[in-house]
């Protein structure tokens, strides 16, 4: 890590020091283990993660497509811990299954937002005056439309299906990523450990990705917990007005849907996908807040 | 803000226009596989749609404000029709939903941070819990079950009536959809409401209120309130988004004829026009509410007035 050509490389702490970083991952982690939401919301997105990945390797009771005409519309039971539906379906496999969907769907959305987001964030914060007042023309313009709204018209453009609905959700929530990245990016530039590596030389990348981002990755772990709740609130939603990914794919906001005429007689087709979806968005929400406590020591202690 | 919704309407013309898979091939299908390519250049050509990009928006926009929504390509009635139909009842239901959601924040907010863990306030956080987590669909599907099945009480069974035609089945009508999203908007703003009053509370100008006697009405709403306001001011603001975007759903789910559902069955039945005269007036109506959100701020606080 020399500095070829200008002599002996100057003396300065590792960069691993530069950046830095008052609690390792394990303080972390007992920091939002010590908050309340942190510790509910890591349970909840546990357990929905959890039940995510089962059903996604098909480890469903039941196959969440087979309708078993012997046992339309049954009760709870052993056999049916959530009942079943008009056709015959387990709707506990259908939740897992669900489940699965609307996480795969959130966090490519997510991704997508994240990247998009954060890539035009930093620039905005980070380079010239030009560049950046574009960008947040842009991102107000695309504020202006509410997110949901925005999803709308995208999957209106692109037509309904799960790679749509990524798309869609991601674009709507690009806005915020820039908003949130940006404002700490331009406080960040002016900080001193930045203005000390711009003096020594550090290229534009170096002090990019080795002393800005690492500083901001607080803010997008939080802002990466929230954008998954309202994912999964937004798919739910686009699926419930039937622009989700089209049946045979299993999916939450779908099921609430179709349950609202059958409520009335058989409560469990109702009431279990609106849990389900429920405990991912307050346990998102509680683990982004978390979050926040935890790596804001000034909200900690409230 | 004419700057704003400018470019907004690039925003809507671009995602609908230029996205893979435009107006032409979705409304066809799949049947536009076996045109040939002469084909569909006479049908680019016939719709518009081969002309350049810019030349396209350039007319879209002096069609939208010289008041030309266009037809749409379902019903093959003007969008401006279509529109003027549905607006009063999405405007109303979101003036009901926004004061209702106002009135339980504010309410509960106020109370509760006054005395903090006692029943008000604790009741206050219940509300906020469900308010923020459960989505609205679920609380609008909840709620038409309930009335349903309990009550056999079915408000939506009836055509809509407009306030002026039939004001009684009209409130009954829009009453139980506000009331779904008002407990959205009525969480945060609680939140906020709360939190902002708490700070205000300890200050020393209202210990001086208390001590030299005002009344305890005078205190709480003059003194506390009104300085505690601009926060609450400020998520309002935010959450009309968030009503806008709701009213789509619960309009879906209690069968009202206004701007939400008009924009999903447009969605449903590629009707391009009509989703991009709709996507236009939401994002008007947001902006044009946020302008209003910062008249306020001046009209609540002098200190941003005589700035």
């Amino acid at each position: 890590m020399s500095v070829t050509g200008l002599g002996p490389a100057p003396s300065m702490p590792g960069d691993v020091d530069l950046v830095a970083q008052p609690e390792g991952r394990q303080g972390l982690l007992r920091a939002l283990w010590h908050s309340a939401n942190g510790r509910v919301g890591l349970v909840l997105a546990g357990v929905v993660v959890a039940a995510a990945i089962v059903a996604s390797f098909g480890g469903t009771p039941y196959d969440p497509q087979f309708q078993n005409a012997a046992a339309l519309l049954q009760h709870p039971t052993w056999s049916h811990p959530f009942g079943t539906d008009q056709f015959g379906r387990d709707i506990l496999s259908l939740v897992l299954d669900g489940l699965g969907v609307s996480l795969e769907i959130a966090c490519l959305a997510v991704a997508i937002a994240g990247v998009i987001g954060t890539i035009a964030g930093v620039v905005a914060g980070f380079l010239g005056r030009w560049t950046s007042a574009v960008i947040m023309r842009v991102t107000d313009m695309m504020f202006a439309i509410p997110a949901i709204l925005l999803a709308l018209i995208v999957v209106a453009a692109l037509g309904a299906g799960w790679l749509n609905s990524a798309i869609a959700i991601g674009v709507g929530y690009i806005p915020i990523f820039v908003r949130v990245v940006r404002g700490p990016v331009l406080a960040l530039r002016e900080s001193g450990y930045v203005s000390a590596g711009r003096v020594l030389g550090f290229s534009r990348r170096r002090l990019l990705f080795r002393h800005i981002l690492p500083n901001v990755s607080g803010i997008l772990a939080v802002q990466t917990s929230l954008a998954l709740a309202w994912s999964v609130l937004a798919e739910a939603s686009l699926s419930f007005l039937g622009l989700g990914p089209p049946p045979p794919t299993a999916s939450l906001g779908e099921m609430v849907s179709q349950a609202g005429s059958l409520a009335a007689t058989a409560w469990w087709t109702l009431a279990f996908p609106s849990v389900a979806i429920i405990v991912a968005v307050i346990g998102f929400n509680l683990l982004g807040d978390g979050l926040r406590d935890a790596i804001d020591p000034r909200t900690r202690k409230r | 803000m004419v700057l704003t919704l400018f470019g907004v309407s690039i925003i809507v013309f671009l995602v609908l226009r230029l996205l893979p898979g435009n107006a032409l091939t979705s409304s066809l299908g799949v049947s536009a596989g076996l045109l040939s390519h002469a084909q569909l250049v006479a049908l680019d050509h016939y719709y518009g749609i081969g002309e350049p990009v810019v030349q396209q928006y350039v007319s879209w926009l002096h069609a939208i404000l010289t008041g030309n929504l266009g037809v749409s390509l379902s019903s093959r009635t003007s969008v401006a029709s279509l529109v003027g139909a549905a607006l009063p009842v999405t405007f109303e239901l979101a003036i009901a939903a926004m004061l209702l959601g106002l009135l339980i924040g504010v309410l509960f907010g106020v109370f509760g941070a006054l005395r903090p863990g006692r029943v008000v306030d604790v009741s206050g956080q219940g509300v906020s819990v469900i308010g923020l987590g459960v989505p609205s669909f679920v609380i609008g599907t909840g709620i038409v079950t309930l009335l349903a099945s309990v009550f056999q009480y079915f408000p939506s069974s009836e055509s809509f009536a407009s306030l002026a035609s039939d004001p009684w089945l009209n409130i009954q009508q829009i009453f139980f959809p506000a009331f779904t999203l008002s407990l959205g908007i009525g969480a945060a703003i609680m939140r906020t409401t709360r939190a902002s009053m708490l700070e205000v509370v300890g200050q020393n100008y209202v210990r001086t209120a208390r001590g030299k006697g005002l009344s305890r009405h005078s205190v709480t709403w003059k003194h506390i309130f009104l300085n505690a306001f601009i926060p609450v001011l400020t998520m309002s603001g935010i959450q009309l988004g968030y009503l806008l975007g709701g009213t789509v759903i619960v309009e879906q789910i209690f069968v009202l004829p206004g701007l939400g559902r008009l924009l999903v069955e447009s969605i449903n039945g590629r009707d391009f026009p009509v989703v991009q005269s709709v996507t236009m007036i939401f994002a008007a109506g947001f902006v044009v509410v946020n302008m209003i959100v910062d008249v306020l701020y001046a009209v609540v606080d002098p200190r941003i007035r005589n700035r």
